[in-house]
Formats: structure tokens, sequence, C-alpha cells
């Protein structure tokens, strides 16, 4: 399975001739998303320039928005993730941010770094899914 | 084309005969036609083309030319119109009819209004949400058949037997020249100038109303539910991407003229033949659609609009609207809290009228911003 | 001839005969009840089924009606006394100009709204690149309060649905948050920093250096001097180099330094573009509202806000553009 994605990584940034930039900004399979907690994964993928890729969106629509599950392929690995910012345009109020953010979890639920280093969008306290130990890690709040 | 001409004439002949006998326009079904039955999938999506006028129509169209005058005997005229509906007869002048009370299964009238266009409103919770402004201009009720009468009157009998009755109510006073005479001498009863739109409502007998009474904004009440029935924006002859949202076809790959065609209309076989309903190119827009259960947020009494739920009011600005108690179980009004029966009279409103109403849910511009206790 | 002139005095009663007669006489220059614009207009689109704006117009003040619309008195020149750019003031006051969504009586609504919330809430003056903060009702913050401070990047819509945009970068991340004008859960809005930038929107940010719109939240307000100007900054947005979210040099932007793209680049962006349209009598017609609609809506804001605005006590600030 790890050679497989990253022959699939690699065979994509290979034949990238045409445009990736999109209006909507959605977070659908395969894009790239920057991980903003302080798991070695995460700043390992990020430091070597091959951040996660998402690979499956835990919803019926296949478009991710704030505090869907999604799972990842990064660093030759399979992780869940929590979504906790996303670029796609807004409501009023709710904050949109310039990346796409996610929080890496384990299997059993709990989050794999000690500290989000970004701030998060209050918005996710009333959304469903199992958040505490996320939010309980954030330092800011918008 | 002689085929077309031909289910023209095949079809005009069967309403004809079916007029002069009075036997049901079924029974002279196309019997020779059958023979290859096929399934229908969905009803018939077109609407009926031919259609005879039923007794009680008048042409409304004043066939006379308008006569050219100058500024000032125009004016004169039309002052002679105002003074002669001012001081005409009505059926008002008599006493009022008794007001009866509203009981489970009473259906009152309703009012036509003007699309006016969407706004956003905010509930207390600092929701947001569009409404859209419907704008009751100049209703009188012109006529009221009780059940009996209706019966016999409408040309068929009708189904809900002698439950309903009829409200005829106009919209819009007009320059009686613009329309004919006998258009004109509909609205004689009711005494008013003659309305640009007319509109039946079915209504129970115990909210009959008398000819000659305005209706206004508050018929209705903030917080009541309203079905909403418009004609949807007309777009006229539009193919099948268009109107279905069909596909179309490739721009290349060797696709010539027919990028927005629909693709196949059917299987072979068993199946094979266009089936009845299948959607091709047509006129689109422009029918009949109902909105139900839309809640009325607030009334402004001043210019007499209601601010609707939804920004999704069929057709155009400045379209005209039905609107009408809803027939939705849960939203119905209530017998122990109903709006004014048969319509709003000054008598209902002791303290005054007010300039607005609002829902008690509606944030009010005039208050404070919302904000959430600790 | 004497009983035309009877006809033409109107002042008294004449035989229903007479009249007839008097009515059939057919004048060479003369007007027709029935031959007005919305009758030709009628002609040329017989398929319709919604009326025409002036139609509507008619029957709202037809005298026939029972209770018609009564005429508002026009607000007196002399009473407002209205700043010559007051329209960049509050643009959002002027209503869309697509006539297909024009009506009198919902634009003069909603504008009675927004003269109601502004009671109630302090809406300032305020341009795209002022500094601003944002205080407002939040379920999820501690103290049900959330505030936000950032640099106004964008401000759209008219009416009750008039936005802006708020840009900020905290802890190295970009934030962007959109606020409702006129939405009720908003507490307080206030400008730190009243100024202008070159352009009408800001979103070449989101591809400069984060610097250019990082703001502390404790940013301390910077007073305007009383009279003064409202200041245009007119600093110069070094880009991050390429890929951008947008194609920028095809953007005619004024306050981004030197892109430094190939010829190619701009060789397109050339093609592309289309300086016509600056010409373009009846694009700039179609885009804007009638001169003295747009007056008469400026007059009657400027009454509204500026009573309200003394009746707070405040100092009327300068309201001279100086683009």
């Amino acid at each position: 399975m790890n050679v497989i994605c990253r022959q699939a990584v690699s065979l994509t940034q290979a034949a990238r001739s045409f445009s990736t930039t999109s209006c909507l900004h959605e977070l659908r399979k395969l894009s790239r998303v920057r991980v903003v907690d302080n798991s070695s994964i995460g700043r390992a993928a990020a430091v070597a320039g091959k951040p996660g890729r998402v690979i499956h969106v835990y919803n019926k629509q296949e478009v991710a928005t704030l505090g869907d599950k999604v799972l990842l392929a990064i660093k030759g690995q399979k992780k869940r993730a929590y979504v906790v910012g996303v670029k796609q345009r807004q409501k009023a109020g709710v904050p949109r941010f310039d990346t796409n953010n996610v929080v890496l979890i384990e299997d059993n639920g709990a989050p794999v770094g000690t500290r989000i280093t970004v701030p998060i969008p209050s918005i996710l306290r009333s959304k469903e899914g199992d958040f505490t130990k996320i939010l309980s890690l954030a330092t800011k709040f918008v | 084309m002689a085929t077309v001409s031909a289910v023209t004439l095949r079809n005009a002949l069967c309403q004809l005969q079916c007029r002069l006998t009075g036997v049901p326009q079924h029974a002279f079904g196309y019997v020779g036609l059958v023979s290859n039955y096929c399934q229908v999938r969905t009803k018939k999506q077109t609407k009926a083309q031919y259609k005879l006028e039923p007794d009680w129509f008048v042409n409304r169209k004043n066939r006379r030319q308008g006569k050219a005058l100058t500024g000032d005997n125009e004016d004169f005229v039309q002052e002679v119109i105002g003074d002669t509906y001012r001081n005409q007869d009505s059926m008002l002048k008599e006493d009022p009819w008794p007001r009866q009370e509203y009981h489970r299964n009473t259906r009152r009238t309703g009012v036509v209004a003007i699309k006016l266009g969407v706004v956003p409103q905010w509930t207390k919770e600092g929701h947001k949400f569009f409404t859209t402004l419907l704008q009751v201009i100049d209703n009188h009720v012109i006529r009221y058949t009780p059940p009996e009468e209706f019966e016999k009157t409408s040309g068929w009998k009708p189904w809900w037997g002698q439950r309903f009755g009829s409200v005829v109510v106009g919209a819009m006073s007009s320059d009686p020249r613009n329309f004919s005479k006998a258009y004109n001498n509909l609205f004689t009863e009711a005494g008013v100038p003659p309305k640009k739109k007319l509109t039946r409502f079915l209504v129970t007998p115990d909210a009959a109303i008398q000819p000659g009474t305005p209706l206004t904004a508050m018929h209705f009440r903030a917080g009541d539910h309203v079905d909403v029935q418009a004609k949807t924006i007309d777009y006229g002859f539009q193919g099948v991407v268009k109107r279905w949202g069909m596909k179309g076809m490739p721009a290349s790959h060797g696709v010539t003229k027919a990028h927005r065609k629909m693709g196949s209309t059917g299987g072979g076989g068993d199946k094979s033949g266009i089936w009845k309903g299948k959607k091709m190119p047509g006129h689109m827009g422009d029918k009949w659609r109902i909105l139900k259960g839309l809640k009325i947020w607030r009334i402004n009494t001043k210019y007499n609009v209601l601010y609707v739920q939804g920004p999704n009011i069929p057709g155009n600005t400045h379209g005209v609207v039905r609107i009408y108690d809803t027939i939705l179980r849960y939203k119905r009004p209530a017998p122990d809290n109903h709006p004014p029966m048969p319509t709003w009279a000054e008598e209902d409103s002791q303290q005054g009228v007010e300039l607005e109403y609002f829902d008690e849910n509606l944030h009010v511009m005039s208050e404070a911003s919302v904000s959430y206790s600790q | 001839m004497a009983l035309l002139a009877h006809v033409a005095r109107g002042c008294s009663r004449i035989p229903k005969l007479q009249l007839e007669a008097a009515l059939s006489v057919r004048f060479q220059s003369t007007l027709s009840h029935n031959d007005t614009k919305a009758r030709r207009a009628r002609e040329l689109r017989p398929r319709r089924n919604y009326l025409l704006n002036d139609e509507v117009e008619q029957h709202r003040k037809s005298l026939l009606q029972q209770s018609p619309e009564v005429e508002e008195i026009p607000v007196q020149q002399a009473e407002a006394n209205v700043p010559r750019d007051f329209r960049h003031v509050m643009p959002e006051f002027l209503p869309d100009p697509n006539p297909l969504y024009r009506d009198r009586v919902t634009e003069k609504l909603e504008r009675m709204d927004m003269y109601r919330r502004r009671t109630c809430i302090d809406i300032p003056e305020f341009y795209v690149g002022s500094i601003m903060a944002v205080t407002m009702a939040d379920h999820h913050a501690p103290g049900k309060q959330s505030r936000f401070v950032g640099i106004c990047i964008q401000r759209s819509g008219t009416g009750l649905r008039a936005d802006f945009t708020l840009r900020n970068v905290i802890d190295g991340q970009g934030v962007e948050v959109r606020f409702d004008m006129y939405g009720a859960s908003l507490q307080k809005i206030e400008v730190l920093k009243l100024e202008q930038r070159l352009d009408d929107e800001l979103f070449y940010l989101r591809d400069a250096a984060q610097e250019y719109s990082t703001i502390p939240f404790d940013f301390e307000p910077v007073p305007l001097p009383k009279g003064a100007t409202v200041p245009v900054n007119s600093t110069k947005v070094k880009l991050n180099p390429r890929p951008w979210l947008e194609r920028w040099e095809r953007h005619e932007l004024k306050g981004v330094e030197d892109l430094n793209l190939p010829e190619k680049k701009y060789r397109r962006a050339r093609q592309v573009a289309k300086p016509w349209e600056r010409w373009d009598l009846m694009k700039r017609q179609r885009e804007s509202i009638n001169e003295d609609e747009e007056e008469s809506i400026m007059k009657e804001t400027y009454m509204e806000t500026e009573s309200t605005r003394r009746a707070r006590g405040r100092q009327k600030a300068s309201l001279k553009k100086t683009r």
C-alpha cells in the first residue's frame, strides 16, 4: 500500500502540465492539506515537500467542510484527520483560512499531536463529531 | 404538417361532439389508436392546447380604439370616471353580512398580490434568512356564489359536492375605457372600477364575503402560514439542456452539430418507441406552481406588504401571485387562534392599526443587537 | 368650439350626449390615454406574465383606488447639503441597477430598515484598506462574544445584503471573515485606522508576504485630525513569486509593485484586455442608476444618518474623498 501511494504521488507530480487552480477551493479527494498540529509525521511531510493528500472524505458529498473527518495519505501511511479550517467561501461570521488545515487523529480518536499552532474556528463546537480532545489542544479561537 | 392538422381537426371535432351531446370527452377517446398500448411513466407535461371558452367567459378587450384627446379633456374624462365610481351604489351600502364563527373546516378567501423582491431578515437567534415581499394592491371582492349555484354554473359537476362556493377577487382598478362593456358590467354588483386581474377562490359558505369588500394585507396575521400560487418565469421554447438539465454531448471528439442535443430517446424490443412523458425540447416555464406552508414574518400596513418566507416564490419581479391560508394540516389556523373572519374589518383593531406587525421570532431592526446570555 | 372650451375647463357637468360628441372629435396634436410607453413595450413583447414597472406605479397611485399611495414630498435642496462624494461613504444605499430587480417600494422599505438598524448600532464610515475591529455575538466564544481585527479587503452587496471582509494573519495563518453589515448579531464596529488604498479590492494580499496583512489584535486606534480628509495609503505591495490565485497582471492593479513577469504574460494580458469598456456609455448606463434618483436617495440617506449621528453627539467626520 505504501509503495502504491508513493508511486501515485510521484506520478501526478511529474505529469502536472495543467493548472490546478480551483476557483471554488473545494477540499476534495487528492487535494493537499496542511497538518497544523505538532505531530512528527505532519512536520516530516511538510519538510519533505509532500504534504498529506485526502484520499477519502467521510461524508456523502465527497467535499470536506469544517468538522468533517477525512482519510489522508501522508508519508506512506494512511491516517485519519479532522478538518479544522478550509479555503472555501464561508457564511457570514465564519472564518475562511488561506490553507486547508487538518489535525491528525489515531484510529481510536485521540489526536496524534499535543499542540495546535494556528487559530481554530469556534464554530467547530457546534458541529457533530468528537472534537473535545482537539479543541483542548487549541490555543486560539477565531 | 398534414398529420398535425388532422390531429387538430380531430380534437376540435371531438370537443364539439362532446359539447353538443354533453357526454364526457373520454367517451369519444381514440379507440382506434389504442392498439399499440404503451405504459405511461409520468403524467403529461404539456398543457392542453385546444380549449373551448366556458359559458361565463366574457371578452375583456375593448375593440374600440382609444379616442385621442387633448390633455385638458383627458383630465376631465378621468375626473368624470372617478366621480362615477365614487358615487356608485354597491352592495356595501346595504347592511353588512353577519360574521360567522371559524370552524375547523373553514376555508377563507385569499388575496391577489404582486411580487416585489427578495430581502434578507434575521431571527431573534441571529440567523439570517430570505423573505419575499408581496404587495396587495387594491383588492376587492367582486362576486360571491353560494355552493348550490356554483355547482350549476361551473360547467361540470364538482367532485367536492356542495362544500365550496366561490369568491371572485379583483386586483388593481383600471380605466374602464380599456375594457369591453361586457367586462365592465361584471363589476356593477360590487360597485368598484373594473379590475386588471381577476381570480377565483373556493370558500366554505361560513366564509362568504359581501361583494365590494376591500381586502388588505391585514387579511392575514404575522406568524400565519400561507400557500402561494404563481406562474413561473416564461423561458419560451427551450432545448433539453436548459429545460431538463440534460448534459448534451462533448464539445469535441468527433461530435458534430449535436453538442446540446439529447442522446437516445429510448430502447428497442418490447420497450421500443418514444414513451409518453419523454423529456424533450419545448415550451419552458409560464406554469402555475404552488408553494405550501410559507410563514408570514412581517406585515407592513402602509404599503400593504407581506414578508413571506423564502426567496423562491415563482415568477419575475412584479409577477402576480395568489395567496391563501395554507391547506397543510399542522400549519392551518386553529379554531382557537384564527385570522379574522371572513376578512379583516376596522372593528377588529380597536387600538388602531399599527404601521408594522412582526412575528415573535423576528429580529426587529429598531431593537438592540442579538446577544447570548452567559 | 364653445362646447370644447367647456370641456377643457371641466368646470361643470355637461349632458352625456354632448360629452360623447365632444369625445369623438379628433385633434391633430393629441394625447391618447393608452398611448403610453408601457403600451408600446407591450406591443413589442406580447408574451409576458408579469407587470412592467410603470404599470405597477400607475396602479399604486391611481385615483380609482380606495386608498392611493400618497406622493412623498422630496427633501428640499436647502435642507440637505449633501457632501459631493457621499455615495462613496455609504455605497450600499444605492440599489442594484439591474432592471429585473428594481422596485421603488422594496428599495424604500429596505432603506427604512437600514436607517433603523443604524440607530441601534454605529456603522462608521470606512473604506477598503481601513483597519477595523468587529465584535460579534458568538455562542461558543468565552463571554459569548468574539472580536476580530483586520484590514478591510472587500465591500460588496447593496441594501440589507451589504457585507465586508476583514483579513488578518494570526500565528502565521491567514484568516478572513465576512460580516453582514446589517446582521443582527453584530455588537460593535470600530474603525481603528481610517484610510484608503489605491485599489477597490485587496484580494492580492493573499498572494503577498504576510506582513502586509498582519495586524495585532491590540492595535491602538489612530484618530484622524479634526476636519482632515481621508488619507490614501499609497504603499505598493510586493507579491510572492507565482503560482498565484489569479492572474494579477490582467487586473490593472495600482497598489502592486512591478510583477516581473515574462513579456509573454503581458502580451496575453493586452490581448484579453477590453480597453473600449471605459468608453462604453451603454455599459456605464446599465451598471449605474439614474442620476436624479441617486441624488434623491443620497439626500434622504444623508438626512437620516445625519440626524442619527447628531443624536449620538458625535463630531461630523470629514467626508471629502481625495482619490
